[in-house]
């Protein structure tokens, strides 16, 4: 019997035999899933061994098992603002001052100078989101969005003064609501708001609308919005005539929406609810 | 117990455990060899596809622009659907896509991860921004399945579903584009 | 036992706080997603409940329970004073600003990003330091761990480490490799992401750093059920342990296997290839294997014990088993649900069948299965075994001890047994609200009901096993001296080193991750994933 104070005679079968084991395990997992099956597959679809092996590492796109799908180049997009870190660092550092300066000369006949606007027809921008300002300013100027007033004075303006005017309404005061509508939000409205509709795919309004709910990055504030906008807009967006809502969005939802909830949700912003 | 005697006993203890470890690496192998074997006759794999995309400007052109999405049926007879997973929703929202044909379904998603899964069948993918998610598959029977979000994307993501109509040889009826949207029922 | 008494109990009581207030979310999550609750709350809450439950079940029942059983088994199985034990308190107390933390920005509904946090959704700042600071406390149990075995082995050369502490180290050092992926996720992706020093995220590359600790974690949630199987159930029942060397074995293969396999939980992603997924499903296909050994070499054991109090025949010493202990008890439910699911848990493993149940229910009733029952289960028999030595009281009687250990188990088969066959349906994951009216859901509507059945008698075994370790507190009877540790049927005199220390498998495991994870990881540095916008949810 070996002298039993040696470790090494104990040790040495261990280490050499454990490693060996563990390191033939790991490697016949990747002689298997990085050759063997992929050129095999490969085979099978008529698809070359160094091109399946790629595929499996993950260095080329598809399957070594399937041959890929050639994509095709499609039309026109809706909206052309893209929402890179660029973009949010320039709206960032936007100077509301001179978004002020333009405000006075051009925006304010009809959405007032704190952003209440002059008519019912026109939006409140007084405390609204300012990358929903700034992608619908581009959006009327691309022609994602159309309408006879504001395409003309879109298209006067150029990126920088856009995120500037964006900076400028959105740091202006909302007015507190009117404690006496605030009662009246029938039952109906407020689960389309808080819990949306399994029954028709309709997101609750709150898990877009609401600020710190993780949703999209553009959309807008509905709270104090006017109501007679407010319905038309969903009124365009379920006609299809308003399109600048990416992949169809407000569309999808709006179209669903029945008169009457049309008109309830607008008057529950009109309110203030956020 | 004097030592030779234990080490005996030792032994043997030691027997019973390496003959049930034996049986054990039968198990493995057999699990292992099951998997490897579908890959191998069946072309069974994991849906990947290693496809970066822009998720910022998905909309703008290219592959996931709005007006290319469905499903459009190729000059050569390949079915493709392109699908884009978004918060809330899914667009289109229904997908018509035919019976016993091979088809492939590709999704992207412009703003946080979203997965799939279609009822009644093996379709089921992760769709993370940044990527193309791929599966290529078969429906055998037709019907109407549901294809809802299944990974959590926010506030909105249980009212996020699609509907999937698969339709037989006789109801799929590409337009003069190859393309094809739900049938109204 | 003295000597670490207060700090154990602190740790205990905190996992135990945490884990009945889960509880009570959970059920109430249960009722909201049921018919007999659709559309009660909104999903805002709904989503902050289940970030206070995930966090509370998987991040502090599960580190502080281990970290005060821990300094547990290096006091009593080392028979020495627990080295450092000024480290420990202040450890502790680092683990409580952070739990309190990241409770608190939940509850306040800043962090409604589930406690797996999958970017680019993105949390308050102080959600994120809070888990920072529990994972930094936990990593200063680990060294303690390590320092003490290293004390012992120095004052007692050429012996063999008492198993309890081998195991306990070995999760250790499991634990040390496993949250170096979650941490280089937080530290170097998400943080600054929340603190607003970045706006774009490679979603990619996080969702792969999780996934490498999202597997091993849960093992290292497992072992100390292994460590009450191997090194008190014996005693419990009044036999030995089968074979030490097994034992040892187990808990190496645990450390080397857990680790290099966390892409089986990305098997339907699209940012890895098939190869890589091939390679780590092989590696899981391995670490099934821990847990088959224990199938023989437990009840092995417990047929010596069963013997020993007169059993015959085949399977006569079933019955002759002492069931009336709770520790017995415990493990017979624990073996029952890991059957289940173990075989839950290959199905998941073989890809093919993976897409049918992935984001699905079938999931969600895996891991409570597995984790809320065959290890949860240990931890309350764990818990009701040391309490005595902790308290120096007894428990006066022991039958509510296995009313609570049956209603658990019965709430939790009752619980996830209809949940896979829904998973099987298709009926997927993390859904407030079921739109009920779809006939397809609502044929689910009467098993989702049943399920609701089994979290209400979770949240009462619950609420009495707090009660169960409160009232020991206040008792009257003292506690009665009683060895703890199991011998082993050939208490071994002399190991190799590998089976006495880590420095073997640390080289292979780092081996393993670099073949495994290297170019999964790579990629991201070579090939970025384009970047996603930052959402932020608070």
């Amino acid at each position: 019997m070996a002298e039993p104070s040696d470790p090494r005679v104990l040790d040495q079968p261990w280490r050499i035999w454990a490693s060996i084991a563990v390191m033939a395990i790991v490697l016949s997992g990747a002689l298997l899933g990085v050759l063997i099956i992929p050129v095999v597959q490969g085979r099978s679809a008529g698809i070359d061994a160094y091109t399946a092996i790629c595929r499996a590492l993950g260095i080329l796109p598809g399957s070594p098992a399937r041959p890929q799908i050639v994509d095709r180049n499609p039309p026109t997009p809706v909206s052309q603002v893209v929402w890179t870190p660029g973009l949010l660092q320039t709206l960032a550092e936007a100077t509301p001052e001179r978004g002020h300066a333009k405000v006075q000369e051009v925006c304010s006949a009809c959405h007032g100078e704190q952003g209440v606007s002059v008519s019912t027809e026109f939006p409140n921008l007084a405390g609204q989101s300012g990358t929903a300002i700034y992608k619908q300013l581009n959006d009327y100027r691309s022609g994602s969005r159309t309408n006879p007033l504001m395409t003309d004075i879109a298209k006067a303006l150029d990126e920088t003064i856009i995120a500037d005017v964006a900076a400028y309404y959105a740091g202006q005061p909302t007015r507190n609501p009117d404690p006496s509508t605030l009662a009246v939000a029938p039952d109906a409205i407020v689960r389309l708001v808080e819990l949306g509709d399994p029954n028709r795919n309709i997101p609750p309004c709150a898990a877009c609308h609401r600020q710190g709910a993780g949703g999209p990055i553009d959309a807008p504030v509905l709270a104090e919005q006017r109501q007679e906008y407010l319905t038309s807009q969903l009124k365009m967006f379920a006609s299809g005539e308003r399109r600048n809502d990416v992949y169809g969005r407000m569309r999808t939802i709006a179209a669903k929406l029945t008169e009457g909830e049309i008109n309830g949700l607008a008057v529950y912003y009109r309110a203030g609810f956020r | 117990m004097s030592e030779g005697l234990q080490q005996t006993h030792e032994r043997r203890v030691l027997g019973t455990e390496l003959l049930w470890a034996f049986g054990v690496g039968v198990l493995v192998t057999a699990t292992l060899s099951l998997i490897v074997f579908t890959a191998l006759t069946r072309g069974i794999n994991p849906p990947s596809n290693v496809e970066r995309v822009d998720p910022k400007t998905l909309h703008l052109s290219g592959e996931f622009a709005e007006q290319n999405l469905g499903t459009v049926v190729a000059a050569d007879g390949i079915v493709t659907a392109r699908i884009i997973a978004t918060q809330f929703m899914f667009a289109p929202h229904c997908i018509a896509l035919p019976q016993g044909q091979p088809v492939t379904l590709r999704f992207a998603s412009p703003d946080v991860i979203h997965g799939i899964l279609i009822t009644g069948t093996n379709v089921n993918t992760m769709v993370v921004p940044g990527y193309v998610a791929q599966v290529h598959t078969e429906f055998t029977r037709g019907g109407e399945l549901l294809m809802p979000c299944h990974e959590y994307c926010g506030l909105g993501h249980s009212e996020m579903w699609a509907n999937v109509q698969v339709l037989s040889a006789g109801e799929f009826k590409p337009d003069r584009d190859g393309r094809l949207t739900c049938a109204q029922r | 036992m003295r000597n670490a008494d207060r700090l154990c109990l602190a740790h205990f009581w905190l996992a135990f706080v945490a884990f009945a207030g889960a509880a009570m979310l959970g059920a109430w999550q249960m009722w909201v997603r049921s018919p007999l609750g659709a559309h009660t709350g909104t999903p805002g809450q709904y989503y902050m409940s289940v970030t206070a439950h995930g966090v509370a079940m998987a991040y502090v029942l599960s580190t502080f329970f281990i970290m005060g059983f821990g300094y547990f088994v290096a006091v009593t199985a080392l028979h020495r004073p627990l080295s450092g034990k000024g480290w420990a308190w202040t450890a502790f107390v680092v683990g409580v600003i952070g739990v309190a933390m990241t409770l608190v920005t939940i509850a306040l509904g800043k962090a409604s990003v589930l406690y797996t946090f999958y970017p680019p959704l993105t949390a308050s700042p102080w959600f994120y330091i809070g888990l920072i600071l529990v994972v930094a406390a936990s990593w200063v149990w680990c060294v303690l761990m390590l320092v003490s075995m290293a004390a012992w082995k120095r004052e007692n050369p050429g012996r063999p480490v008492p198993l309890a502490m081998f195991a306990t180290v070995a999760n250790a050092v499991l634990w040390l490799w496993t949250t170096v992926g979650m941490a280089a996720e937080l530290v170097y992706q998400v943080l600054p992401a929340a603190l607003g020093f970045v706006q774009t995220i490679d979603v990619g590359l996080s969702r792969t750093l999780f996934s490498w600790t999202l597997h091993a974690i849960v093992y290292f949630w497992l072992i100390p059920a292994y460590i009450a199987y191997y090194t008190m159930l014996p005693r419990a029942a009044g036999g030995r342990l089968y074979s030490d060397t097994m034992g040892r074995l187990t808990f190496v293969f645990f450390l080397i296997y857990s680790l290099p396999v966390g892409l089986h939980h990305l098997l339907m992603d699209p940012e890895h290839g098939n190869g890589f997924k091939l390679i780590q499903v092989l590696l899981t296909a391995f670490v099934t294997a821990p847990t088959v050994l224990t199938i023989f070499t437990i009840p092995a054991s417990l047929e010596i014990a069963g013997r020993l109090r007169g059993g015959r025949g085949v399977f006569g010493w079933i019955a002759a088993l002492p069931w009336d202990c709770p520790m017995v008890l415990a493990a017979g439910l624990s073996f029952v649900m890991l059957g289940f699911g173990g075989l839950g848990g290959l199905i998941n493993m073989a890809y093919g069948m993976n897409a049918m149940i992935h984001n699905t229910s079938w999931v969600t009733a895996h891991f409570h299965l597995i984790y809320g029952g065959a290890a949860v289960i240990m931890y309350f028999a764990i818990a009701y075994e040391i309490w005595p030595r902790l308290t120096g009281r007894q428990h006066e009687s022991l039958v509510p001890l296995r009313w609570q250990l049956w209603l658990w188990f019965v709430g939790m088969m009752t619980m996830t047994l209809p949940w896979h066959w829904l998973g099987l349906e298709g009926q997927w994951r993390r859904v407030a609200n079921f739109n009920y009216d779809n006939p397809l859901i609502a044929s689910w509507g009467p098993l989702v009901i049943v399920s609701l059945g089994g979290g209400l008698l979770l949240l009462a075994s619950a609420l009495l096993f707090v009660r169960n370790l409160a009232v020991l507190h206040r008792g009257v009877v003292p506690a009665s001296a009683r060895p703890l540790y199991a011998l082993a049927v050939d208490p071994p005199q002399r190991l190799p080193a590998a089976l006495n220390g880590f420095g073997l498998w640390n080289v292979l495991v780092l081996l393993s991750m670099l073949l495994a994870y290297g170019f999964p990881i790579a990629q991201f540095v070579v090939a970025p994933s384009p970047t996603a916008i930052v959402h932020r949810a608070e």
